[in-house]
């Protein structure tokens, strides 16, 4: 019986956390970054990872855009000051970035206005 | 039990895909090959008999003209697909007979396109199913009795296939495929290689050629019905043509080289069988006492029934079947294409777990299973229904390039529009003749429900226009952007912890107003010790009606920016779809609300185990996130936004999930333009499961419902005719199944009535 329910358990498994994993090996095989989990703040450090989500504010000063990364291991906000609009930053495109890691809105992590680089995301993202 | 249900889920149909690897199931020219023509190919199984059956009416003169009948068709084939090719490279995103009717013809000419290819989609696969069956039984007539049964069988099988993904089933679907064409070479290079040494096999059947009943001579009319009836082997050539985008890369290359593979091996394998059955003297008429398929007499003498005979009845058995699975690429992802453009339901764009149109797939399933059904696997009557949609659609198809053609100009425009023109001239006549000759038999059926088909495509495009001109009617659009006042109205069911929460709530948003409704006196003694400050009033009579006077009274004193919101608290015992189900009034009531122009309703659950005797007592939550859900910028969704402002919650945001990836940067300029002065967030729903996105959204919010509440605001279309609802997504209604077990989380519909 415990064999079964080890299988059930297997297939059951959260189709979240074989995305995730597969999000961990693809920002792995990306040169000279680091897991957003290993990250500490204030810091300068690399990291690849994907868009999960994209908030335009429209309030603040000239606006601003930010870009919720994921690699597997943890999220992180991009956050871009001073603009609305950046060509590329869409849902599921592939993102390393370069820049000091602080703590934004609720103790997520966040870095401001780093440099960039779009790359395509991994297949199975 | 979830669990278990799930791991049985994944059983069957596989792990559920994330929309980035939908790039993933493009396939190559090897497998494309199989997926697309398995139809076509398979035809050659019947299609030589088919001619013969027309020719024996004329007796051994007739069956004489099997190979010039043959080579018509071969010749029909090969210009329909030079044609198709053409088509192919025009239209890089899939240029089925739809497309290229509907963008150079016009919506009729595209709406007739369509729905003969749908009608038809749907009978390849009762057609190829049926056949195959038939295969079956003849092989063992014990399974007689069983024939619907097997049907049903072979279509759960297929759809279950489908329902996995392209790609998988394409691999599965390879070897049979490849397995008939070799099957069938072999027969054609045996029986050549023994007729050119002079010992040309006889077939079982030909000593009946003396015995012919002669019923008319050879006539040009003959010839054509004869001619008309082998052009079944033209069916499928448009599944390539609509399939280019699940090509890979150069996809019109690759699907005009794929075209020109399946036309070369369709036309050898069809003629080298005609050849055969002509020089194996084959008699095949219409009413056969114990009559075997031409393919099983030609495989028989030439092979002298050995081992061979029985792989290439397999192999036929086996390719029929899969035949039906053109149709299950094609139809589902016509009706995706159509869905986008607005003349079919918008949930048949919606891909399921593995990425494929999943509705699409059903429907298909479904219908035709019913049509085995109704003629109760009956084939020689089925087959009458047949291949009036096919020419329909070639015929469309290639005069659309025609007038492409002369209205672009592209170079080398005259070549290819007289190729078409030639073909479509051709494929137009068949038609005729087909029409013609089947009419009487069955066909009458398909011409008839075209019509139908047509005209519902055409309603639901209606539609969809009028709810989009409506969303974005300007003189609908809200545009004084001070917030309004809130007017709340709690419907008191029980005085309990819930009622208490809404209280709390009401209050919270420093309403305009706000008043209680009960339909039960005894209330009031417990309101009194809640709530001394809110009135409360005890409705008599019927209670819909009750409430509707009282609403609508309370609505003609209304500011203009100001809203109405009905508050129905509610207790639920436990986690479990049991509770929706467990107080019908309440929510037949909540229905009828939700129609009434002008009126939110707000729904306040709790679950028992979250029950805090201590604090919920009308607390007043000190944190109120509002979230938005949003599909597009539109009128209902600025009403919404309104809405939410009357609501003075902590902070305001608009979420958008899973969108594609090109549409995020519209839907952004979108929204700077529109001037919301709220943050928009476009969330990915990699599952596309709007409630499990929802869900993983909500963890970073961790609202508790007494201290910190999370509202989310759901605009809702309300259309007038209460049957066009089916057109709309079931947003709200999965949004409020999944939100009413989150603790801390209310769910408010502002209905925009259309």
């Amino acid at each position: 019986m415990t064999f079964l329910s080890e299988l059930v358990e297997k297939l059951a498994r959260p189709a979240q956390d074989i995305r995730a994993e597969h999000l961990r090996e693809w920002a792995n095989s990306v040169p000279g970054t680091i897991p957003i989990a290993d990250v500490q703040c204030r810091c300068r450090c690399k990291i690849a990872g994907v868009i999960q989500n994209v908030r335009i504010d429209p309030r603040e000063g000239s606006g601003s855009i930010e870009a919720t990364i994921d690699d597997g291991s943890g999220r992180l906000v991009v956050k871009w000051l001073g603009r609305q609009k950046l060509s590329g930053i869409g849902l599921g495109n592939g993102l390393i970035l370069e820049g000091t890691i602080g703590e934004g809105r609720g103790k997520q992590l966040q870095v401001l206005n780093p440099d960039y680089q779009l790359i395509p995301a991994p297949e199975h993202g | 039990m979830a669990k278990t249900a799930e791991a049985l889920k994944r059983v069957v149909l596989g792990r559920p895909m994330s929309s980035g690897e939908l790039g993933h199931t493009l396939l190559p020219k090897s497998i494309a090959l199989p997926v697309f023509s398995s139809d076509p190919l398979s035809s050659n199984a019947y299609a030589t008999q088919e001619a013969m059956i027309v020719l024996s009416l004329a007796g051994a003169a007739g069956l004489a003209m099997i190979v010039p009948v043959s080579i018509a068709v071969a010749a029909l084939l090969f210009i329909v697909v030079t044609s198709y090719r053409e088509t192919v490279k025009a239209y890089p995103t899939g240029g089925g007979a739809y497309r290229v009717a509907h963008e150079n013809l016009g919506m009729y000419p595209g709406l007739l396109a369509a729905s003969a290819l749908l009608i038809d989609y749907v009978l390849t696969v009762s057609v190829s199913i049926t056949a195959g069956v038939e295969a079956m039984v003849s092989a063992s007539e014990a399974l007689g009795p069983y024939k619907i049964g097997l049907a049903f069988a072979f279509i759960a099988f297929v759809t279950l296939m489908n329902l996995r993904g392209v790609k998988e089933s394409g691999t599965l679907f390879a070897i049979p495929t490849y397995g008939f064409v070799l099957a069938i070479y072999l027969m054609i290079v045996t029986g050549i290689v023994k007729c050119l040494g002079g010992g040309c096999p006889e077939a079982e059947s030909a000593r009946h050629m003396a015995d012919l009943h002669l019923e008319t001579a050879v006539s040009y009319v003959l010839l054509l019905r004869a001619f008309a009836a082998g052009t079944t082997a033209l069916t499928g050539v448009e599944a390539i043509a609509d399939g280019v985008p699940a090509f890979r890369y150069p996809q019109s290359k690759n699907a005009a080289t794929t075209l020109l593979i399946m036309a070369a091996l369709s036309t050898s394998m069809f003629l080298g069988i005609s050849w055969l059955a002509d020089g194996t003297n084959v008699v095949f008429t219409e009413h056969p006492p114990g009559q075997r398929t031409v393919v099983a007499q030609i495989a028989a003498a030439v092979f002298e029934g050995g081992p061979m005979f029985y792989v290439v009845q397999i192999m036929s058995t086996a390719i029929l079947i899969l035949a039906a699975n053109t149709a299950y690429q094609d139809f589902p992802r016509l009706s995706s294409i159509l869905a986008k453009d607005r003349y079919m339901p918008r949930q048949f764009m919606n891909r399921g777990d593995r990425l494929v149109f999943s509705n699409g797939v059903i429907i298909l399933a479904l219908l035709s299973g019913l049509l085995i059904y109704v003629f109760d696997a009956n084939l020689t009557q089925l087959i009458q229904l047949y291949l009036v949609g096919v020419f329909i659609s070639f015929t469309l198809s290639q005069t659309g390039m025609v007038v492409r053609g002369r209205r672009l100009r592209p170079p080398g425009w005259q070549r290819s529009a007289l190729i078409s023109g030639f073909g479509g001239t051709v494929t137009g006549i068949v038609l005729v003749v087909i029409a013609y000759s089947k009419f009487a038999k069955g066909a009458w059926i398909v011409i008839a429900s075209i019509p139908v088909v047509m005209f519902a495509m055409r309603s639901v495009y209606v539609h969809y226009k009028d709810v989009a001109d409506q969303l974005g009617h300007p003189a609908r659009r809200p545009t004084d952007r001070r917030p309004g006042n809130a007017h709340f109205v709690i419907l008191v069911n029980r005085v309990d912890s819930a009622t208490a929460r809404a209280v709390g709530y009401a209050r919270s948003t420093r309403a305009a107003d706000i008043t209680a409704v009960t339909f039960d006196s005894a209330n009031h003694g417990p309101w009194r010790r809640l709530a001394p400050d809110i009135p409360l009033q005890t409705l008599t009579g019927r209670k819909t009606e009750a409430l509707l006077t009282n609403l609508r009274e309370k609505r003609s004193n209304l500011g203009s920016d100001d809203f109405l919101t009905v508050m129905t608290p509610e207790i639920l015992r436990s986690r479990g779809l049991f509770e929706i189900v467990r107080r019908p009034g309440l929510h037949r009531l909540k229905a009828v609300l939700v129609r009434e122009p002008d009126v939110q309703v707000l729904d306040i659950p709790i679950l028992r185990d979250d029950i805090d005797p201590e604090v919920d007592q009308a607390h007043e939550p000190g944190r109120n996130h509002v979230i938005v859900l949003i599909s597009g910028v539109h009128n209902a969704m600025l009403q919404a936004t309104e809405y939410a402002e009357t609501l003075r919650p902590t902070d305001i945001r608009a979420v958008s999930f899973g969108l594609e990836p090109e549409e995020t940067e519209k839907l952004g300029d979108q929204w700077l333009e529109a001037r919301v002065p709220h943050p928009l967030e476009i969330e990915e729903s990699p599952f596309r499961d709007l409630g499990i996105s929802l869900e993983r959204y909500l963890d970073r919010f961790n609202p508790d419902g007494v201290n910190k509440v999370v509202t989310i605001v759901i605009p809702e279309f309300i259309v007038r005719k209460r049957r066009h609802q089916i057109l709309h997504g079931q947003t709200a209604l999965i949004v409020k199944r999944r939100m009413l077990f989150e603790s801390g989380v209310v769910v408010v519909s502002v209905p925009y009535h259309l």
